[in-house]
């Protein structure tokens, strides 16, 4: 079974506040003078940001009037305002006593159960308020990744490109992956999926060595599945066994003609190789399956020019610079293009392309994103 | 072997299987009387300097016809240094060790009676060059270190004399490769050291996290490679800034000198480690000018950087202009810079197979010498990744690793077998012909362990080994291009990483009998000799007038 136990608490704890952005609005109701009194001080408390004011103004209100739902609600918003998840529980317990349809009351409790790690306990309430966000988020750390999945979805198109629900969503998605990869280990172990999964997982950890044995092993108990060719051609070819990376890309073509990548993988190996003709041929062919893909255009660049076609060669390149104008594939295009033109005797041309180069190498280093050298 | 090369995965794929039942064409083979022991000293500190010594030469010091072998020393490291730097060299385990070679093939240790005991407990040594600075017809030795340089000139007697202070040339800080050459023609060989970076055990850097690891170059900040320029009278002058080496900065290695353009002046190609190289081309009126961007040799074939460590600059191709081979760290690829002509130069991994041999592995010692005679430059690298520990980072890399043998056919590098499966941390690595044979063999340093002497079989093959003899020229001819049989060889000791070469010029000639050579001298004489026989050792003196 996945936890979710590592979601960082403040994070929730913003999403909450965040979530306060629409404060809850009293509905009309006879009360008493003194009551009123007090609720006028309250919010007059609230507006100046004086929560710790509001509360005590809040909590006489309910004194006055233990009947009045909507200030027991008031009081727990305020206390969540100033941080105080757990001081706002009994109050917004006690308010849906009063009123169980009482959308606003379930909404901040579900906020503030959340907010302090009870996610269980807040997913009634947020079901109650739909929530979507902050349920998606309390289903995550409950280990409901799919419905965490969904609603996080809904939410997002809400409110697209929110931080936090991408955040949330992507967590979601990885916690789902490894619970199914779990679940397919637990269950058939031996099977070829199991290898494969455990291969992946050898693979990201570089231990070229293990992927190796665990693709073997999936490719003897299922040898047409698909991908699974291409996996292990991607350790080979992280080895720098290109030979071996070659059959491998080629069995895959020969089961998913119509798969772009093992297309282009072929190639590439092809092209490590220094068989540009039959590189070549591959990369057009994957060009044709799925056109426009910049490193495939980049590669068969490389190989229309190792097999002397400097034409085809600059064409490509140029078809990326035209999809692809920014980033590290990019520069390397213009720095290509700089020695083709340059062999031309396009001087002018070339001393063009080296100036985008520098400026994309340069921009590309100005990255925060760039790991130090 | 079979079951050794299982168990060791990929890294062994590099390395072809011999075909059955003939002998691989190098086999290492221990000589009798070489006991030395590169002490790089590694500590949890992580200095820098520990992963880089150390160099080896190959050289006839007392001119009685048998290639010596001088092995540079690291010294103690201690952890953590104290200041002053002291890294006990007067203690004999630290020293650098000259090897004579005995006419039986063994070989005695001569430190001592050299006088090369000792190189100053201030200095940590990393590379040797060989040259003689003073036409004297006696190879001297320059020292390079983490400290102060070292000149020992070579009395002719057997011994050597420490005369850097008076010579000028003791450059300071960290100094990495450094080899003579004749850059303004003048006869007298000019001295050019590259240095590493401004570091100093004072202030280094680990940059693990979880564990000590050592740091990347660009960690610290660059610094300038230096140009001594040879006034004659047994001293030099710093020339570097008056020559424009020194307005560009750079994390320098390795060093490696050639006539690239044809304009009769020896440029120089520098191995930088983690960015750019640089070709300094030289104008001919004493200064130079970085080239290597717009000639097409300073980034590899995407335009990234290079952890350039060694470097050999001679022609692969036989098309008669030299080639720049540098190794680097794993993922990168040895660079193959193909001369193209009219100060161009192009890519060409993927062409010559190079890109294929080198994707995992760590290059540092490198030559283009024809193993086998067929008349064809191979390749021969010394590897072992520079972090000691690189497994945690990347299980997919070693820090041991194998010797690269590549066999070229036709310009196109086929891997072979080196005689070996040891896994090591190679470093320097300098060729020649130890046992006159004709036949090129090679020693590798290797950190914290015996040098390996790869000895080579012989073949069938016919050679010709030339030894250059100037007299308008610096005595040795280094700096001459030399024709033969449509081969071409550039003069040098210098090359490699941190190390020095048989200053003979060796060429394979295949099935051929006869060779006609050719022999363009630095002072600008053309010589021509028709019907050389082959197999021999040849005497090709310098005509005194033009």
């Amino acid at each position: 079974m996945i936890r979710a136990g590592r979601i960082c608490k403040s994070t929730i704890r913003t999403f909450v506040l965040l979530g306060l952005t629409c404060p809850f609005t009293m509905a009309a109701q006879t009360i008493s003078p003194a009551a009123t009194e007090h609720l006028k001080a309250a919010r007059g408390a609230e507006a100046q940001k004086q929560f710790d004011v509001a509360v005590r103004e809040y909590r006489k209100v309910t004194e006055i009037e233990p009947a009045f739902a909507g200030g027991f609600v008031s009081l727990g918003q305020a206390s969540m305002e100033q941080h105080d998840f757990a001081g706002a529980v009994a109050p917004l317990k006690h308010a849906l006593e009063l009123d169980s349809n009482l959308v606003p009351a379930h909404q901040l409790l579900g906020y503030a159960l959340l907010a302090q790690g009870y996610a269980a306990e807040a997913i009634p309430h947020l079901e109650q308020a739909h929530e979507q966000n902050a349920l998606g988020i309390a289903q995550v750390e409950t280990g409901q990744f799919a419905e965490a999945i969904t609603n996080l979805q809904a939410a997002l198109r809400k409110r697209p490109n929110d931080p936090d629900l991408l955040y949330y969503l992507g967590r979601a998605s990885g916690l789902l992956s490894k619970q199914s990869i779990d679940t397919l280990q637990a269950l058939y172990p031996d099977s070829a999926r199991a290898s494969q999964s455990m291969a992946e997982n050898y693979f990201v950890l570089r231990q070229m060595d293990q992927a190796q044995k665990q693709y073997e092993q999936a490719l003897k108990a299922r040898p047409d599945t698909p991908n699974l060719h291409l996996e292990l051609g991607q350790v080979f070819a992280m080895t720098s066994r290109w030979p071996q990376a070659e059959e491998q890309f080629r069995a895959e073509v020969k089961l998913q003609p119509g798969n772009a990548e093992a297309a282009y993988r072929l190639g590439d190996a092809l092209l490590h190789q220094g068989k540009a003709r039959e590189a070549r041929t591959e990369l057009e062919r994957s060009d044709k399956l799925q056109p426009q893909m910049p490193e495939t255009l980049y590669s068969l660049g490389k190989a229309a020019l190792l097999d002397g076609d400097a034409a085809t060669a600059g064409k490509a390149w140029r078809n990326l610079l035209s999809v692809e104008k920014e980033g590290e594939l990019a520069a390397q295009t213009h720095f290509a293009l700089a020695g083709l033109y340059r062999k031309q005797g396009k001087m002018p041309e070339a001393d063009l392309e080296m100036k985008e180069f520098q400026k994309l190498q340069n921009a590309t280093s100005q990255s925060p994103a760039s790991p130090p050298q | 072997m079979l079951g050794r090369l299982l168990q060791l995965g990929y890294v062994f794929a590099l390395v072809a299987a011999t075909t059955p039942g003939s002998a691989p064409v190098l086999e290492l083979k221990p000589p009798r009387g070489i006991d030395f022991t590169l002490q790089n000293s590694p500590t949890p500190q992580k200095y820098l300097i520990e992963t880089m010594p150390g160099g080896v030469a190959l050289l006839d010091y007392n001119n009685d016809g048998l290639l010596d072998v001088f092995l540079v020393n690291g010294g103690h490291v201690s952890s953590p240094m104290p200041v002053p730097d002291n890294f006990d060299r007067h203690d004999p385990r630290y020293w650098n060790r000259l090897y004579r070679q005995n006419k039986d093939g063994s070989f005695t240790d001569v430190t001592e009676q050299a006088g090369l005991a000792n190189a100053g407990d201030g200095n940590y040594g990393i590379g040797v060059a060989v040259g003689d600075y003073d036409n004297d017809g006696y190879p001297d030795l320059y020292v390079t270190s983490y400290g102060k340089n070292i000149l020992y000139h070579n009395n002719g007697d057997g011994t050597f004399t420490d005369v850097t202070a008076k010579a000028g040339v003791a450059a300071g800080g960290w100094s990495v490769s450094a080899g003579f050459f004749d850059y303004d023609n003048d006869g007298k060989l000019d001295l050019f050291v590259t240095r590493y970076m401004e570091w100093d055990t004072q202030h280094s850097k680990d940059c693990g996290g979880n564990f000590h690891t050592y740091c990347p170059p660009g960690e610290f900040p660059r610094t300038t490679n230096i140009l001594y320029h040879n006034r004659g009278d047994g001293t030099f002058e710093d020339v570097s800034e008056r020559s424009g080496i020194a307005a560009k900065k750079g994390h320098g290695l390795g060093v490696a000198f050639a006539d690239y353009d044809g304009d009769g002046f020896t440029d120089i190609y520098v191995a930088n480690d983690g960015m750019q190289q640089y070709l300094f081309h030289n104008n001919g009126n004493g200064t130079f000018k970085e080239v290597g961007m717009e000639a097409g040799a300073a980034l590899n074939v995407d335009g990234g950087p290079l952890s350039g460590m060694g470097v050999v600059f001679q022609d692969y191709d036989n098309d008669g202009r030299p080639d720049v081979i540098v190794t680097t760290l794993p993922r990168q690829t040895y660079a193959v810079f193909h001369n193209d002509g009219q100060g161009s130069f192009s890519d060409r991994g993927l062409q010559t197979g190079i890109t294929m041999l080198s994707g995992v592995t760590s290059g540092w010692g490198v030559g283009l010498e024809d193993f086998d005679n067929d008349g064809q430059k191979d390749l021969f690298v010394a590897q072992g990744h520079v972090l000691d520990n690189v497994e945690k980072i990347d299980p997919s890399l070693h820090y041991l690793e194998p010797t690269l043998l590549a066999f070229n056919h036709g310009g196109r590098f086929e891997p072979a077998d080196p005689g070996t499966d040891a896994l090591v941390a190679a470093r320097g690595t300098a060729f020649g012909d130890i046992n006159n044979d004709g036949s090129i063999d090679v020693v590798t340093t290797v950190l914290g362990g015996h040098p390996q002497v790869f000895m080579n079989r012989g073949g069938s093959a016919h050679w010709l080994t030339i030894s250059l003899r100037g007299t308008r020229s610096n005595r040795d001819g280094l700096g001459a291009r030399v024709l033969v049989n449509g081969q071409s060889r550039f003069a040098t000791t210098a090359g490699s990483y941190a190390s020095a070469n048989d200053k003979r010029v060796h060429f394979g000639l295949g099935s051929a009998k006869s060779a006609k050579v050719e022999v363009f001298w630095p002072s600008g004489t053309h010589q021509t000799i028709n019907d050389v026989t082959a197999d021999q050792f040849l005497e090709v003196r310098e005509p005194e007038h033009p």
